[in-house]
């Protein structure tokens, strides 16, 4: 922060003054002619921060372009509403549910192609599995949180979230709306019936489920945490990891039936205009060295398998072939179609 | 200054057809007190709103001193208008209200204080400048409202029903201040009032108005002795209507009444056979019935059915033999009939006028 | 029984009369115990009356009392009893460039806005109220209809339109959008003010001298303007808070302050967001009082 808050206001004010003065219906922004704009969508945030100060300007720098960011959700209905020809992205930065919703309706390409994104070569396969649009340049897991100080040691498996000892202090998501909600549904079909698709399971567990603490965002779920309101709940690493050297009583658990994966996934376009430069922002994401800084941030596990991180982040994400193999991926394809039917269900269970 | 008015063959029709005003002649001299007068939607008020030029006439004209202003906008027409509850501007003060016309006409502020100051005196008002209205009397009110119109030094003032608001005796007296008013500065005032007894007191000539017409214009005294019209008979001051056939009998000419009641009419009374005649009840004289004198041919008898005691005279409801109903009104000179009294009515026949329908 | 209910004459009276003695002692009996019984009818409904008072205060404060604890309680979530008082959320949130920028950028479209709706909504309240024209009503209620509409589908609509127009999301754009749903306010208080407007004001200017120009500035500004302004400060309030429209409508790197407090919430649920929530209250608090002492919201004017 170099800018104090005064000399802020200063200088927005003489902008104010100057759109005041000299009409706010003029042009509002002259991109210069010879410099191409790439529209992405990305987080807030410390990811928003360090994209917005380092890694961002970098890569302007290097392709000799501007990169245009917007980090004011919702995207998939923008992107929806504005002309297939002339998207107002070129390259969507969401989750993979959002991919496969944005896929479904021809807003994004299902696959990136390697021999223009020369670095899609050096992924771990889940990455560019059947499971993923475009491709997931990072991904976290999902899995449970936990307090250290309160006396609830050694867990090793999700079903020990539906032990009666967590009753109020178990903590889960509003499903229709949060991701990792959606996640666990699936999960809850494989731990207690035939699969991911098997709903009825996941029902009969959800029910048993209650009393649960349901919040909409993670952000919420983890200030439950902090505040000792939660003592087990689903929640994905990087939330927990976050509060890092902070002294926080509070853990990430990889139940032995493994954890889910929360894809963070890049898909171009159909209609944009400046496609060479999506893919070189696509294989630019996935360089070793804009990898390892982006997962040093905010704690995401690299898809690159030749980053190396430093010891800190190496020992808990999942850096190794044989921790990515512990990562169970969502078939959102298949979720997405029965989404309705499962948000008006689940509804129906927590309601009562 | 002051100036003459010609409404030269007005009418105002709006839309769907209603003749608020149908063809209106009236001259209006210079210095004149001018009144319009009639019942409420008989046109008097949208005949001043054409004058100021708030209305625009459907047809005729209106000139001022020979020229014709039917087309020029009310700003540029220099005249005074009092309204009928003053419109005062509530965001200014009295000073303010007062040198609004000055200031609109681009005089230098010196000129204006010393005029607002004159006005204001005239009026009576000096020390209250920076009230506002809402600070102010009724009877305030319509000062400051009479004083921001004539400061202007205008052509014509224009008055609607300025004193409907104010209680009797204060009206009695803005009455009396405005006529002196309008003598002092010779002034062209056209004043619109339903008020006939406002009309009668303070104008030079009244236009008595109906239904969008005039049905006469005269002084207050030939409108209240020659009515010429049934209507201006009723609407000015108590009146007793006859109505029937002309005959002609030994003593002259007489009207029928019916019932055995004929009035003997004036010789110079012509005509349709079937006439109408106004009799002013304060024209009527009662004796005592008691006297058998020979009746008249301009007389009746008649029974007291009630009576008014007005302080200075004494108004009779009256039952004829014939049936009829009239009112009779005498000096308060002592004696009163009390009702169920007989009586004896005289009149002198030159006293009927003959009317129009 | 309601607490205002008229009282029945007591039964006592309209019995067969008894001796003269007994019927005055009971009189005076009665009128002892009634009096007494009286008050305290009406001090319980003074009380209820109270009481539903104050609980609606509460509900309506209580908000924004969390708000503050939030604000001011150091720990990073949402604690109750607080652990102590700290400005370490309001130092975030001043030393936050986002959030600064968003801020100011927040105050300009608003400050736009209410430009915007009370030029556009004060005309068309006057030419709705005046202009005898054919169809005023429909026009009115064309005027009125954003506020009917889902706020979200007006700032969807808009995007797409601006989309179609391919002018990108401009300032001028949100401005529109904010307008939009912010004239309606205007055109509602100016109408309130023209409906009782006693148009021989006018008339009496007019028969001064005053040209219809004139008349305009001295006579019919000066008396509307209470309701104008009270549209002006409702505009301000309401695009300054705005959030649906504006959801659509930012563009990349100008966010308003609602929408970069919706995303941070999404990642960071922190006493940020209370600072955030306080200093804009007061500041809407203080363009209130502001624009109420300059100039002047307290109408002298009783029309």
């Amino acid at each position: 922060m170099t800018l104090s808050p005064k000399a802020m206001h200063r200088r927005r004010f003489l902008t104010l003054g100057a759109s005041l003065g000299f009409g706010a219906l003029s042009a509002p922004h002259v991109a210069r002619a010879d410099e191409p704009v790439l529209n992405i969508t990305g987080w807030g945030g410390k990811w928003g921060d360090i994209m917005s100060s380092d890694i961002g300007p970098a890569f302007e720098k290097e392709f000799n372009c501007k990169l245009r960011t917007d980090t004011a959700l919702p995207f998939l209905p923008k992107l929806q509403a504005s002309s297939r020809s002339a998207p107002i992205y070129d390259v969507l930065h969401t989750n993979s549910n959002e991919q496969w919703a944005a896929a479904e309706m021809g807003l994004v390409e299902p696959k990136v192609d390697p021999k223009l994104v020369p670095n899609l070569a050096d992924v771990y396969p889940y990455a560019v599995s059947d499971k993923i649009v475009g491709v997931s340049i990072f991904t976290s897991a999902i899995g449970l949180g936990m307090r250290t100080d309160k006396g609830f040691a050694g867990i090793t498996s999700w079903k020990e979230l539906w032990e009666a000892k967590y009753n109020g202090v178990r903590g889960g998501y509003v499903i229709p709306v949060n991701s990792l909600g959606q996640a666990f549904v699936m999960m809850c079909g494989t731990l207690f019936g035939k699969g991911q698709t098997d709903l009825d399971a996941a029902y009969a567990a959800l029910e048993k489920l209650k009393p649960i603490k349901l919040v909409d965002f993670t952000g919420a779920m983890e200030k439950l945490f902090l505040s000792g309101e939660v003592c087990l709940g689903v929640i994905h690493d990087s939330g927990i990891y976050r509060y890092d050297g902070q002294n926080q009583p509070i853990d990430f658990v990889t139940p032995g039936e493994g954890v889910l994966s929360l894809e963070q996934v890049l898909a171009i376009t159909p209609g944009s205009k400046v496609k060479e430069l999506a893919n070189a922002y696509v294989n630019y994401m996935l360089r070793p060295e804009v990898q390892k800084r982006l997962a040093e941030t905010v704690w995401y596990s690299p898809a690159n398998r030749n980053v190396k991180l430093d010891a800190k982040y190496d020992a808990r994400l999942l850096t190794t072939p044989e921790k990515v193999a512990k990562l169970i991926q969502v078939d959102w394809k298949w979720y997405n179609a029965q989404k309705d039917e499962i948000d008006s269900r689940v509804n129906r269970i927590f309601r009562a | 200054m002051s100036a003459s008015i010609e409404i030269a063959g007005v009418s105002k029709i709006y839309d769907g057809g209603v003749r608020a005003v149908d063809t209106i002649e009236i001259d209006i001299r210079q210095g004149e007190f001018f009144s319009l007068l009639g019942p409420s939607g008989c046109g008097k008020t949208t005949t001043l709103r054409i004058i100021a030029g708030f209305e625009s006439p459907s047809d005729g004209a209106i000139r001022i001193d020979g020229a014709d202003i039917t087309h020029v906008p009310a700003h540029k027409r220099d005249m005074g208008m009092v309204f009928q509850n003053y419109a005062l501007f509530p965001h200014r003060t009295v000073a303010e209200n007062v040198a609004f016309g000055l200031r609109m006409r681009g005089i230098d502020k010196q000129a204006i204080a010393a005029k607002v100051k004159a006005a204001l005196a005239m009026v009576e008002l000096s020390g209250l400048e920076d009230r506002r209205p809402a600070q102010l009397s009724g009877g305030q009110q319509q000062r400051v409202a009479l004083a921001r119109a004539i400061v202007i030094e205008p052509r014509v003032l224009l008055c609607d029903e300025p004193l409907g608001a104010l209680d009797k005796k204060l009206r009695q007296q803005m009455q009396f201040e405005l006529k002196q008013l309008q003598k002092t500065l010779g002034l062209t005032l056209v004043f619109v009032t339903h008020d006939q007894e406002e009309a009668l007191a303070m104008s030079d000539r009244i236009a008595v108005m109906n239904c969008g017409r005039v049905e006469q214009i005269g002084t207050p005294v030939e409108i209240y002795d020659q009515p010429l019209t049934r209507f201006v008979a009723d609407f000015i001051g108590d009146t007793n209507i006859f109505r029937g056939e002309r005959v002609t009998s030994d003593a002259g000419p007489a009207l029928a009444a019916g019932h055995g009641l004929f009035l003997a009419l004036p010789a110079s009374a012509a005509g349709t056979s079937l006439l109408s005649v106004a009799l002013r009840p304060e024209k009527i004289s009662l004796s005592s019935g008691d006297t058998e004198t020979a009746a008249a041919a301009s007389g009746a008898r008649g029974t007291i059915e009630s009576t008014n005691f007005l302080g200075g005279a004494v108004l009779y409801h009256i039952a004829l033999d014939s049936g009829h109903r009239v009112l009779a009104q005498q000096p308060n000179a002592g004696a009163v009939f009390v009702p169920g009294r007989t009586v004896k009515l005289d009149w002198k026949a030159a006293d009927l006028v003959v009317l129009k329908d | 029984m309601p607490p205002f209910a008229p009282q029945t004459p007591s039964q006592e009276f309209s019995g067969a009369l008894p001796a003269a003695t007994s019927l005055r002692d009971r009189q005076r009996a009665s009128a002892q115990s009634r009096r007494p019984a009286a008050g305290k009818r009406i001090r319980a409904g003074r009380a209820l009356y109270l009481t539903v008072n104050i609980a609606v205060l509460i509900f309506l404060l209580a908000p924004i009392a969390i708000v503050v604890v939030f604000a001011l309680n150091p720990t990073p979530f949402i604690q109750f009893p607080p652990v102590g008082v700290s400005l370490r959320w309001f130092q975030k949130f001043f030393a936050a460039r986002d959030f600064m920028h968003a801020l100011v950028f927040s105050l300009e479209v608003a400050m736009l806005t209410t430009a915007c709706a009370t030029l556009l909504g004060g005309c068309a309240a006057l030419a709705i109220a005046r202009g005898n024209l054919p169809g005023a009503r429909i026009v009115l209620a064309v005027m009125l209809s954003p506020l009917m509409l889902p706020a979200i589908l007006t700032g969807l609509a808009l995007f797409q339109a601006y989309v179609l127009l391919d002018v990108g999301r401009p300032l001028w754009g949100l401005v529109a959008g904010h307008t939009l749903v912010t004239i309606p306010y205007v055109v509602r208080t100016t109408l309130a003010v023209l409906h009782n407007f006693d148009l021989r004001l006018e008339e009496a200017a007019r028969n001064l001298g005053a040209s219809p120009g004139r008349t305009f500035f001295e006579v019919t500004l000066p008396l509307v303007k209470p309701g104008v302004l009270a549209g002006a400060i409702f505009a301000f309030i309401v695009s300054f808070d705005q959030f649906p429209v504006s959801l659509f409508l930012v563009s990349p790197g100008n966010e308003t302050l609602p929408i970069t407090l919706f995303n941070y919430l999404k990642f960071d649920l922190d006493g940020t967001i209370g600072a955030a929530s306080v200093v804009s209250i007061l500041l809407a608090f203080l363009v209130v009082l502001a624009l109420d002492r300059t100039v002047g919201l307290r109408a002298y004017v009783k029309l």
